[in-house]
């Protein structure tokens, strides 16, 4: 074994140079959560896993809360949030912490915009946004609303259409949800939600 | 052309020139196979002095095999992989084996012994899979034959029947006599006068008769083609009491019960590698030089001037290689997530495959009860979740036995499985296998699942694309990008087939010789035309 190890070494040495990354590492054990949210948590739209890098380390934590009470990836109507479940639903509350002090270090690109919509009509959706998440789309930590720069566009899409159909924010233990579900009662079709996404991704 | 069939000209061909004449004419119109497979492709030898290095990512079947041809013909090969263990999707898990689903992963609690073993992913292996058999042979991976079928185990529908488990012989046998029987009626009706001769009408009828074993007057009334009521040693043969034809139209067997056998991948017979499928991937990796790298996952693939740089994780250390050549056996469907500057229809072509979802769970018996019904492998299907039951045709009369008690392919049956935890899919499980054998549950003594769509590295298996998608990108995805070439049976017609994975090697080792004589030696025969 100790000989196939060092064969390896001598292989791989010859052949490449060690660089070394200034990436984030992953820790031990969560490999997991870069198998679908990709490199660097850039998010791959293919596994529907959104980037992560970039959201507030409170933020990532509540969620992983939410989704480790069922929260969030319980309703029949959210294929995604249900694949991430189980991913959580074993881990302490202490390791979730952990999770998210990692996740907000991570860094990446901003994604690109994927959606053809009318951001002008976006725009003007948004007014009502930017009272909690500002007009950049910047968030503010003291009222529970996160930075939306950064998100991918089709990700913002999905889940503007999961409050508007109750598949998010209608449980009663998801307080900032709720909010956020009466707070976007504007969008009111699928249509909205894309004009919405676009615009958002165009304040990046 | 002439106005005349392929099956017309041919007739005169074979008249005028006899069965030579004919079987060339056959060749040249591509009715029959001209054995095509010569072995793999011999890649284009690398010199002694300066050998050329190639990185494979990923070990399946096809980074395997690819990595293989390459140290043939003298490359430096290293091999990545994301995981603790080379073989991607053929896995075979024993005691303390571990699945790795993503949030629940799963340790094997079979006995500990040779013959408790199940084949999480592919199991079965047909006669013309050429190129993974002559693999099997150059690697020294013995094979056996398996049993796909076994016309003694049963056919299950709930809504037909009243919901009694079916015998298959009994079923083919109903099946064909009241076919025959349409047949016959129509003949005696003069349904055919205009189209055949009286003599051929008439042969017809004897046909019919033959194959449904009707009586004189072209009736069906059972056979004893099924076998008997009575103990037919002893006793004069009695047959079962023919299926109604309303009740066999309305019964959902067609698929998976009347063709079972007859697919061009599952005809018989059979085989598997003797102790495992993975005994494939064992064999590559004995006779791999370099073996794979494990828990080395893929983070960045660069196309470079003369060659590819990747970057990969493993235990929380990044490292950065380069090489002149890089073979991508990763599933497509991973590389929006894997930084990259691939062209944009490249990319878009990635990402155009998309997750499959396929589901099995394997219970370990503590009495091949099955035996005692005379089932000797092959495969009981059932309109329940589950699908199918495979009995296993190796080891016979063994004391235990492990049965695969759900195999299913609709994606949404097996998204449900997905989401249950690994204890309520063996119990979901046990409640369907019960329908089909009365106390099936008391044999139960462990189980495990594998959800493919949800395994670690891996998040899917029978990968698709729409048929736009695959107008557009197939030829793209087949064609390397820079040095960068794309492999796996998600580069070939057959996906869900080890076989499809080696043909997406042979054809993406084409290319790079096709690649060398162009770019480096134009003076030297080169090894594609
Ligand atoms: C349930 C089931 C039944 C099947 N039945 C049969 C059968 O009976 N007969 C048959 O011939 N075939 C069968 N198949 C199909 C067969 O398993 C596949 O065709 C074959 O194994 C695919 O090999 P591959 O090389 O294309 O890719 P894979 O096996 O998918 O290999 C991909 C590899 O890439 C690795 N990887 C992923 N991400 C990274 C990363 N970032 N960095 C490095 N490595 C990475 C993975 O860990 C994996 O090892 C079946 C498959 C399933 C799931």
């Amino acid at each position: 074994m100790l000989v196939k190890s060092f064969l390896v070494l001598l292989t791989l040495a010859a052949m490449s140079q060690l660089a070394v990354a200034e990436e984030t590492p992953t820790p031990e054990g969560l490999e997991y959560c870069t198998v679908c949210h990709g490199s660097q948590l850039k998010g791959n739209a293919n596994i529907g896993a959104p980037r992560l890098s970039g959201l507030p380390q409170w933020y990532i934590e509540r969620q992983l809360l939410n989704f480790k009470q069922g929260i969030r990836g319980a309703h029949s109507d959210d294929d995604r949030g249900m694949e991430m479940r189980p991913m959580v639903s074993g881990l302490s509350v202490d390791e979730l912490k952990a999770i998210a002090a990692w996740v907000a270090k991570t860094e990446s690109d901003k994604p690109k915009a994927t959606l053809t919509a009318d951001s002008s009509a976006g725009k003007a959706l948004y007014q009502s946004c930017a009272a909690c998440h500002g007009a950049q789309g910047e968030g503010n930590k003291a009222i529970g609303a996160p930075s939306l720069t950064g998100l991918n566009d089709w990700y913002l899409v999905t889940q503007l259409n999961h409050f508007r159909l109750n598949v998010r924010g209608a449980q009663s233990a998801d307080t900032y949800g709720q909010q956020m579900k009466a707070a976007s009662v504007m969008v009111t079709s699928e249509q909205d939600a894309a004009n919405l996404a676009a615009y958002i991704t165009q304040l990046n | 052309m002439l106005n005349i069939t392929r099956r017309q000209f041919l007739t005169y061909v074979g008249a005028a020139g006899g069965s030579s004449a004919l079987l060339k004419a056959n060749l040249a119109l591509g009715l029959m196979h001209d054995d095509p497979y010569a072995g793999p492709v011999t890649v284009k030898p690398a010199s002694s002095t300066n050998k050329p290095s190639a990185l494979i990512l990923g070990a399946g079947i096809a980074g395997l095999a690819t990595a293989i041809e390459l140290e043939r013909a003298g490359y430096q090969v290293t091999i990545l992989e994301a995981s603790h263990r080379a073989g991607g999707r053929n896995l075979t898990v024993r005691h303390g084996d571990k699945i790795d689903e993503m949030g629940q992963p799963q340790i094997c609690q079979f006995d500990k012994a040779e013959n408790l073993y199940f084949n999480c992913g592919p199991a079965r292996i047909p006669g013309h899979h050429r190129r993974l058999l002559h693999y099997c042979r150059a690697l020294g991976v013995p094979l056996q034959i398996k049993a796909n079928s076994c016309k003694l185990a049963y056919f299950h529908d709930d809504k037909a029947f009243g919901g009694k488990p079916v015998r298959q012989i009994d079923y083919h046998a109903d099946v064909r006599g009241l076919m025959a029987e349409l047949l016959w009626k129509s003949a005696d009706a003069h349904q055919y006068d205009q189209l055949l001769s009286e003599d051929d009408v008439a042969k017809l009828m004897k046909f019919a008769r033959l194959h449904g074993d009707l009586t004189e007057a072209g009736k069906y009334v059972g056979t004893e083609r099924a076998g008997s009521t009575t103990d037919r040693m002893l006793e004069f043969p009695k047959p079962h009491a023919p299926i109604e034809l309303k009740a066999m139209l309305d019964s959902s067997f067609w698929y998976g019960g009347l063709l079972g056998a007859e697919l061009y991948d599952w005809c018989e017979p059979l085989m598997e590698p003797t102790g495992g499928m993975d005994g494939v991937v064992k064999g590559f990796v004995r006779h791999l030089k370099a073996k794979p790298v494990l828990h080395a996952q893929v983070k960045k693939i660069y196309n470079q001037e003369n060659g590819v740089e990747v970057t990969y994780e493993q235990n929380g250390q990044f490292h950065t290689i380069q090489a002149d050549y890089c073979f991508n056996n990763i599933p497509a469907y991973f590389m929006a997530g894997i930084e990259n500057n691939f062209s944009s229809v490249y990319q878009a072509g990635l990402d155009s495959i998309k997750r499959g979802h396929l589901f099995k769970i394997a219970y370990q018996m503590k009495e091949r009860f099955w035996e005692k019904e005379g089932i000797y492998g092959g495969i009981s299907y059932t309109s329940d979740p589950v699908a199918q039951l495979w009995y296993p045709s190796h080891d016979i009369h063994a004391p235990k036995g492990i049965l695969l008690g759900a195999y299913t392919w609709d994606p949404k049956v097996s998204a449900a499985f997905e989401a249950m935890t690994p204890a309520e899919r063996l119990l979901a499980g046990a409640k369907s296998g019960e329908k089909i054998h009365p106390g099936y549950s008391k044999y139960i003594e462990n189980g495990i699942s594998i959800p493919w769509a949800r395994m670690n590295h891996q998040m899917g298996c029978g990968m698709r694309m729409s048929p736009e998608d695959w107008d557009k990108y197939f030829h793209v995805l087949q064609k390397p990008e820079g040095r960068h070439f794309m492999i796996g049976d998600q580069i070939s017609h057959h996906s869900g087939w080890q076989e499809g994975a080696l043909a997406s090697s042979e054809q993406a080792l084409n290319q790079l010789n096709k690649l060398l004589s162009v770019n480096i030696d134009h003076g030297v025969n080169s090894h594609v035309s």
